[in-house]
């Protein structure tokens, strides 16, 4: 099962800096290596946040793990965030047995997923307004 | 469920070969009555276990190969994997619930955890020159479920 990738940037007021990535299909060994290279440019710059769709994502293993544990690090050196969206079931018993991806955030839908963008670029606002 | 003869077959070391094994263990499971909240397990138990094969033990060499076969009884999935690499025992690694960032640096890393949760019995031996890896998946409730973490 081959791995489509769609990544859009976010242009909506308080989403800037924010990418979302569709995945549909398969995460796996042969597959990821791709998904690497898409995100290395998508996930450098200005980007800070990325949401990863995975509604249409079927199957996953270490070799996707992976590619979203890197990507979780190097948002992380910048302030920013992975954020996972939409997860099928057998999906997130994988994130689950592992919880190998500490820091990042699960939701459930986007407007949880929202909710909490807003929350914390209201935090990052007044914390600069203090400082 | 119907029984079925084992079924060998052999594959380059490559990821793409890798995936085209899974896709035939899902396709012979599936013609032989296995259910699809059991395929999946089965499915990320083989990727991880070929993929250490073709990573740590054959290299990328694609003139290389490993041989796998299935077997599917009324109560069980057995899978085993073959290749001439150096000696690997992914049973060796035992792993903390602590060491989980950790064991993404280890040869085989997260695959080898996932490989313990999703399966019942994974069974290693050196034969004849040849890493063999025994994977067998209780069927219909039959599974124990360990999560082998200490």
């Amino acid at each position: 099962m081959p791995l489509e990738i769609q990544i859009q940037k976010e242009i909506s007021p308080g989403k800037t800096g924010t990418i979302t990535v569709k995945l549909t299909g398969s995460l796996d060994t042969a597959t990821a290596p791709e998904l690497e290279r898409q995100l290395g440019p998508a996930v450098s710059g200005a980007v800070t946040d990325v949401v990863f769709d995975l509604a249409q994502l079927k199957f996953i293993s270490s070799a996707g793990l992976r590619v979203f544990s890197n990507a979780r690090k190097q948002l992380k050196e910048r302030g920013g965030q992975a954020s996972f969206i939409h997860m099928q079931p057998q999906i997130q018993e994988v994130f689950e047995i592992m919880k190998a991806l500490p820091g990042v955030a699960i939701f459930k839908d986007v407007s949880e997923l929202d909710r909490y963008l807003a929350a914390r670029q209201r935090a990052h606002r007044e914390g600069n307004a203090q400082s | 469920m119907k029984r079925a003869e084992p079924i060998s077959m052999e594959f380059h070391a490559t990821p793409e070969e890798v995936m085209l094994a899974v896709g035939a263990l899902q396709k012979f499971a599936r013609a032989n009555g296995v259910e699809d909240n059991e395929l999946f397990g089965l499915a990320l138990a083989l990727e991880e276990c070929a993929s250490n094969i073709v990573n740590h033990a054959l290299r990328h060499d694609s003139k290389l190969t490993f041989q796998m076969s299935f077997e599917v009884t009324a109560t069980a999935v057995t899978i085993e994997l073959r290749d001439r690499g150096p000696e690997f025992d992914p049973t060796a690694h035992r792993v903390s619930k602590s060491d989980v960032t950790e064991m993404a640096e280890a040869p085989g890393g997260w695959g080898i955890l996932l490989v313990r949760r999703y399966m019942d019995e994974i069974c290693y031996r050196r034969e004849a020159e040849e890493n063999v890896l025994r994977l067998t998946k209780q069927l219909g409730g039959l599974s124990r479920k360990h999560d082998f973490v200490d």
